[in-house]
């Protein structure tokens, strides 16, 4: 052979080598895998990675506290994930995917969320729980927990949703939470005459009015028709026709002129509602009873309690579901789903500290311990006077993005009642 | 012509090494008349062009699939034609959205064309100061779209400045940004504010090659200003005027950052645009197969608008 021909022999070789080498490190990298699981059989693994919103950023987010409390009392470490809100459905949707997601996830109930459980169990992509968690399931709500008669998601604690009323403020200001809501008109009058506002709202990010619709539907809507989320999946209702979701965006409308918004309510954020409330400028805001209590905790001498939105007529009504579940992801290690059913089931056991340290109510109703947020509304929840939030049993995201623009555009004087509550049913039938 | 006088452009037959008969000095002529990239080199560029087709074409093609699809973004999915563009044109807060997009757009190629042409005619020759001035005008550029929308979100706020100022004059304070009928204006405004400078400096590069003996001339002759402008800056800095506008037009048609960080979109619509749609329908409502459709018809917008304003703005002397 000529050197020439040693040449391109010693060149094809190193080509050769290349893609060979590549292959063999794939499959040390695929075998390492392969012990791992082997390592992992027959027993729960001593660690597993947790995935959770975490909308402050802080190291006082619940899911933290719990994962530290669990790896302290019974030696298996968590590897925490939180992420923000905003893009922590896509992401788990993504590595869900991917094949690269965690072990354990926190989701919403239902299918009307970016975040929601149930697309995620259609698809294939979580495990089914136990018995234990499916003993947790609030009655006449397994649809929103999982499918075919298989729980996917474990619910936490119950969080209310209505009204959170600054009671130091409203004693400065001589005004009694309202008993319905021709009083609760009178008392914005009131209030706007002393250079306050009966409620604070983030106008500009629409999921707050979309929140305040949901707080007022409660008595409108769900306290005469609790099965109207089930009448409009069978297509026995709709909202254009609903007179109940009528009169709560006419609510919204008549709130609106009476004055009971702050100024500039169309264009706050956030940032105005923690404001209004904390300094005592505005009485009341529309958020979850959780962050009331994060609020209350973060701001000394500030007392917050939950009410519920004044009915027009009739007796009050809440709104309270788990909004947050824990999901299993099936694609995980068997010793790593072991470890993760483990921690929803030191959960369940410990679902006093559980809801302490949430800031919710105990996932079996009310007890001695309630948290003192929640004292206006016990009888509400101990009754069962109380409906889950409505975007819960809805079946897209669409639907509740649909109530929230509206409810912004009825704000600032865009659209109406009728046109808000017909892009509702187009959203609805997608 | 021999070929030791040949160019790279020169394409006579002893240039190219094929002329018969040139004996001993036939290789070395050819050799070195060669071009940098000649004929049979073409495959040095496929790795290249292959990458590109594989990662941007074919990639965008895959995407644009979707756009025919109702996939939720898990799971299965199923082929329904043009149904999502039919949603499109159905929809009115789509069609608001096409609106909007079309409104910056074309508010936004105006206003930093026009403002930015102006500032670079002020401070090209005579101003003193001119260069400290170019570097003020031409500072928002580099800042975050992001940060830059969150300062005049501020300064729009209904307790802010803004509102302040209008206080002292008497005036009535203004929801900015919370109002449909000036929180388009308000986006617009501040896209405008923060790129202005930078069409500014395109035309003063522009300027800069305009002769000034002409202009001189023109002026010896008794042409005014305007005259001047109209048929010897204008029509020299053409190039100039090409890129500014194509580039400003692109850059309103996908408009994102500003409306996201100042209305989000709203209120309840008012100022959204088709890229916020987009992002909206596809990652926050799970909508992925109409977030594509929306993808597919905003990149088909800025194609034929590109090329349209291509052909408008091309030099036909």
């Amino acid at each position: 052979m000529t050197q020439q021909g040693h040449g391109r022999l010693r060149r094809l070789g190193v080509l050769a080598a290349a893609p060979a080498l590549g292959a063999l490190t794939l499959a040390a990298c695929g075998g390492g895998d392969d012990n791992a699981s082997a390592s992992g059989s027959g027993g729960a693994a001593d660690s597993f990675t947790f995935a959770f919103e975490n909308a402050s950023g802080g190291a006082e987010n619940p899911w933290l506290i719990l994962a530290e409390e669990y790896s302290e009392e019974i030696g298996v470490e968590i590897e925490t994930n939180p992420l923000p809100p905003d893009s922590y459905g896509l992401t788990m949707r993504t590595q869900l995917q991917g094949g690269n997601a965690p072990t354990l996830m926190m989701f919403a109930p239902g299918s009307g969320q970016s975040s929601s459980v149930i697309p995620l169990a259609e698809a294939g992509y979580l495990e089914p729980l136990g018995e234990e968690a499916a003993s947790l399931v609030p009655e006449g709500s397994e649809s929103q927990f999982g499918i075919d008669g298989e729980i996917y998601a474990q619910p936490t604690s119950l969080i209310p949703v209505g009204v959170t009323w600054n009671v130091g403020a409203a004693e400065e200001a001589g005004v009694e939470y309202p008993e319905d809501f021709d009083a609760y008109l009178e008392a914005c009058q009131s209030l706007a005459d002393q250079g306050k506002s009966m409620a604070v709202i983030a106008g500009a990010v629409p999921p707050n009015p979309g929140l305040m619709a949901m707080a007022i539907s409660a008595t409108r809507v769900y306290a005469e028709t609790p099965d109207f989320n089930d009448q409009l999946a069978a297509g026995d209702a709709s909202f254009a026709e609903s007179e109940g979701w009528q009169d709560t965006l006419e609510t919204i409308v008549e709130m609106n002129e009476a004055g009971c918004f702050q100024p500039g309510a169309p264009g706050a954020g956030f940032d105005g509602i923690t404001q209004g409330i904390t300094q005592g400028t505005s009485l009341s805001a529309f958020l979850p009873g959780t962050a009331a209590n994060e609020l209350a905790n973060a701001t000394p001498g500030l007392e917050l309690d939950t009410r519920a939105f004044p009915p027009a007529d009739g007796d009050p009504y809440l709104l309270a579901s788990p909004n947050y579940v824990l999901s299993i992801n099936a694609d995980a290690e068997e010793a790593q789903k072991e470890a993760a059913l483990d921690f929803l089931n030191w959960m369940s056991e410990n679902a006093e500290r559980v809801t302490e340290v949430q800031g919710g109510v105990p996932i079996t109703g009310p007890g001695e311990n309630l948290n003192p947020t929640y004292e206006p509304v016990r009888d509400l929840l101990e009754s069962g006077d109380y409906a889950p939030l409505p975007n819960q049993g809805w079946p897209n995201p669409s639907v509740y993005g649909a109530l929230a623009t509206g409810a912004q555009g009825l704000l600032t004087g865009q659209g109406d009642v009728q046109s808000v509550l017909e892009a509702m049913d187009e959203a609805y039938s997608q | 012509m021999t070929a030791t006088t040949g160019t790279p452009q020169d394409t006579s037959p002893v240039v190219r090494g094929a002329a018969a008969g040139a004996g001993g000095g036939r290789l070395f002529r050819s050799r070195r008349a060669r071009p940098l990239i000649s004929h049979g080199r073409w495959w040095w560029a496929l790795p290249a062009v292959l990458m590109v087709v594989l990662i941007h074409y074919l990639a965008t093609a895959g995407g644009a699939l979707y756009a025919f699809t109702d996939w939720s973004g898990v799971g299965d999915f199923n082929f329904i034609g043009l149904e999502n563009f039919r949603r499109i044109f159905a929809d009115p807060a789509m069609i608001g959205s096409l609106t909007n997009t079309l409104f910056l757009a074309f508010g936004f190629l105006i206003a930093t064309n026009v403002v930015g042409l102006v500032l670079a005619l002020a401070l090209n020759r005579t101003l003193k100061t001119r260069y400290l001035l170019r570097v003020l005008f031409f500072m928002p550029v580099v800042l975050s779209p992001l940060a830059v929308s969150y300062v005049w979100k501020f300064i729009f706020d209904f307790n802010g400045p803004l509102n302040g100022v209008l206080g002292w004059v008497g005036m009535e304070p203004q929801l900015w940004l919370a109002d449909a009928n000036l929180a388009l204006w308000a986006v617009l405004v501040v896209m405008a504010w923060q790129t202005t400078g930078m069409v500014m400096v395109i035309y003063l590069a522009g300027l800069a090659t305009v002769p000034t003996e002409i202009e001189e001339a023109a002026a010896l002759d008794g042409a005014g200003n305007w005259r001047r402008f109209r048929h010897i800056t204008l029509p020299s800095i053409r190039p100039s005027v090409a890129i500014a506008s194509t580039l400003m037009l692109l850059q309103g048609l996908r408009v994102f950052d500003q409306v996201m960080a100042l209305t989000g979109g709203g209120p309840a619509g008012a100022t959204e645009t088709l890229a916020t749609q987009v992002y909206k329908e596809t990652f926050a409502l799970s909508n992925f197969g109409f977030g594509a459709a929306l993808a597919l018809l905003l990149t088909l917008i800025m194609l034929v608008f590109a090329v349209l304003q291509q052909a408008a703005t091309k030099d036909r002397s």
